[in-house]
Formats: structure tokens, sequence, C-alpha cells
């Protein structure tokens, strides 16, 4: 059987966390192996530009357009392309659809993988060890840490995101949207929504 | 024993703390982790499964006591230290740069970032078990070529018994790729498992968990 001796480099380094990254920075910095530019364009990606809005068009889509949702969920990876909303963390994606039976609800127990260009980067809950650990055991206990109860009728399933396949929940339309235009219920589509451990809701404000 | 990082079902009473959730970076150097190992990671000296690896092996109390960014960071550390971009006083100096490092320039962002890294491969591979077929799991969730090597099999599920549920074509190998030993793609299936069936005692008879399984980590239902 072959080893993999991986040494604990990151030992010789300051233990605080922000000397830590500046020491490697400097290191780096002087090999030339690092370009700031690059590095502001990576931030500004992922602070500004990919976020849960992009998740929440294509649930707004295939709320409004039955077609549109069959095909979603049929043909997945080339719709995000077509839309331009395919990227790193969602090369491959798998839509899940809530219905009056299942409640879907997704986790990375072994890390913390997540659909970014559909969702942005995961809040800090999706990563804690606690979520990880309870969600795949007790996903009902976990959903009422968030306010979220099911009724008995509903079976809930739980998506541990072990390989590349990332996961979507298209959740249920709220009756009380009923009607509205798809951009309008872009707004009620939240981020929690489309992870499971939350429900779409009405924008503040109305 | 499973690894620190292999946390799927252990016991933990914390409640799940859902504040300021939305914040994605809690200090400056924060970010610059996830810019530095973003980039690092088109530098084509390693692949996403061993930094995967590399996260996994920290010292198991650093791995438990750090917060997300403080295991990439050491994680990628580690990454350079085995390129011998890092030293560590014990080896000779190591010409990396003939490994043709690639530095990520920002005009090439954009385009690296929307293209992602595809682990789906056209070769066709053996391919066991049907939709709808019963299936076990290994019994035995250590990688199987490399000691205390990289898995994606979750000890949750060794040894258990589910359903397939959908087939995703052939992926990349992880437990062969974060070792160097090539991608050896095998054929991806969804596994659903009966809740009741992983605790024992479950909230609800109905729940299932879904897994993403590799051909070798399953076996024939007898």
């Amino acid at each position: 059987m072959k080893k993999d001796n991986l040494k604990q480099f990151y030992k010789e380094f300051p233990s605080n966390p922000d000397a830590r990254v500046k020491a490697l920075k400097s290191i780096l910095e002087k090999e030339g192996l690092i370009d700031q530019k690059a590095l502001d364009e990576i931030l500004d990606t992922y602070q500004n530009k990919v976020g849960p809005l992009n998740g929440a068009k294509i649930v707004a889509k295939a709320w409004v357009n039955k077609k549109f949702k069959e095909y979603l969920i049929n043909n997945t990876d080339k719709v995000l392309k077509d839309m331009d909303l395919n990227g790193r963390q969602g090369e491959h994606v798998v839509v899940v659809e809530n219905t009056e039976i299942v409640h879907n609800l997704i986790v990375c127990t072994l890390c913390s993988c997540y659909p970014w260009p559909l969702l942005g980067l995961p809040p800090s809950w999706y990563k804690s060890d606690a979520y990880r650990s309870r969600a795949v055991r007790e996903p009902r206990a976990v959903l009422s840490d968030f306010n979220v109860k099911l009724p008995i009728s509903k079976k809930v399933k739980v998506w541990d995101s072990t390989s590349e396949i990332r996961y979507l929940v298209l959740p249920q339309q709220p009756p009380s949207s009923k009607g509205l235009s798809e951009n309008e219920l872009v707004s009620w589509v939240t981020r929690d929504s489309m992870i499971g451990t939350g429900f779409p809701k009405p924008p503040i404000g109305e | 024993m499973s690894k620190a990082h292999d946390m799927g079902g252990r016991l933990d009473s914390r409640r799940i703390d859902i504040t300021a959730s939305d914040v994605k970076f809690k200090a400056d150097w924060e970010k610059e982790v996830f810019a530095i190992t973003l980039a690092l990671g088109f530098s084509s000296l390693w692949n996403l499964d061993r930094s995967r690896y590399a996260r996994e092996s920290l010292e198991p109390k650093d791995y438990l006591q750090f917060g997300y960014f403080e295991k990439w960071l050491a994680g990628l550390i580690n990454l350079l230290g085995e390129n011998g971009i890092i030293k560590d006083g014990t080896e000779s100096e190591d010409n990396y740069k003939k490994r043709s490092f690639r530095v990520l320039e920002a005009k090439n962002v954009k385009k690296l970032l929307h293209m992602g890294g595809p682990t789906k491969r056209d070769s066709t591979t053996e391919k066991n078990f049907n939709l709808g077929e019963t299936v076990s799991v290994r019994a035995n969730n250590s990688n199987t070529k490399v000691e205390k090597g990289h898995t994606r099999l979750p000890d949750y599920v060794k040894g258990r018994t589910g359903k397939v549920i959908a087939y995703h074509g052939s992926h990349v190998f992880p437990d062969a790729n974060a070792h160097f030993l090539g991608e050896s793609p095998e054929a991806l299936y969804s596994i659903e498992f009966k809740s009741q069936d992983l605790w024992g005692k479950c909230e609800h008879v109905e729940d299932t968990v879904v897994v993403d399984l590799w051909e070798s980590y399953l076996e024939k239902f007898n």
C-alpha cells in the first residue's frame, strides 16, 4: 500500500491567522506567484457579482413556466450554460424539487460543498460542524433551529454533496404569490429556500 | 474511527447559529486566504481533491479548532510546502519553477472561474448497478490504494444498504486523483438510504439521505 507523507508545514508559520497569511503572502509575492489584480478580481466576483440572486432567477422562471421547469430538471447543466450561470463549484448541478410530499435539504458533511455560481459563497452556518454533523441524522431538529416546521405528511430527503454534483432546491411557490410576474417572484426566493432550510417569502416591505 | 472532517451523523448537541449568516468574510485575512487559495488552485501543481486532502490531513485538533478559512490557509501552506515553494529547513533548494507554475493573471480570472473544473469524463467505465437497484456500500471506507488516503465515502454509510436513484456518468475518482494516481474515472451514482437504516432511531420513518457514491464504493446486494 502506498504512503502519502503530506507534512505539516503550517506549523512553522505564525499561529495567528492574520500574521500567518501575511507571512505566506510575502513569500508568494517575492517569488512572483501571485498577481494582486487577479486576487482583487476573484474577490470582486464573489463579493459583488455572484450570489443567491442567480438561483432565484432560475426558481422564479421555473415557477411561472412549467415547460422550462421540466427542461431545467432534465437538462440542468445545459440550461445553466445557456443562462451563463455555470462555473466553478457549479460544473454539474442537479435541481431537486420540493413537493407536497417531499422536502429537500442540502448539506456537505465532508467539507462544505455548495453551488457557488447559483448561491454565492455559503453562509457561516452551512460550514459549521453542527450543521455538517446534524443535518443527515436529525434534519427536522436542524430545521427547527431555522424556525422551519414541516407537516408530518412530508418526507425529508437530505442530499449529502459528496461528489462534484451540486444541488439546488427548487422550493414550492407560496400560494399567496400566485399571479405575480417572474420578475416580482425573484425577490420572494430566499437563499435558505434554495438550500432547504427556509421557505420563499414576500420581500421586506410588502 | 472516522477522521475529524467526516462529520456526518456525529452526535452534536449544538444549535445551528444562524446569526450573521450573510457575512461572507469575518476579517480581511479571510478574504486574502480565499483569493490566494483560488488563484493558486490554477497553478496546475495540484488539484481540488488534493487540496481537500490537504485540509483533511491537518492535525485533528487543529481541524476541529480552526475556522473554515484557517483550514484553507493551513492546507494551502502544506500544498506549497510539498511543492518546494515553502521550505521547512530540511530540504534542499527545489526548483519548483521548472514544474511550470502557472501564475493566474487578472485577464484570465473571469474565463477560468466560469470554466471551473468539470469532473465528468466521456470515457465509459464499468457500470454494474442500475436505477432502482438495491446496493450495499463497502464495509470499509478507507482508501484502498493509499494508507490513510483521501476518500469521499462517508463513515456513516459504510456497510449500509440503499437504492440507486441516479446515475451521473463517469467522474474523476477522488481517492486516486488526490494522490496523483490519475483521474481514474468511475461511474457515479446517487444512492438513497432510509434514515432508519442509517441511525436506527430516526425522526420520521419516511425520511431519507442521498449520498453520491462511486462504483468501487458499492457492492452487489445479497
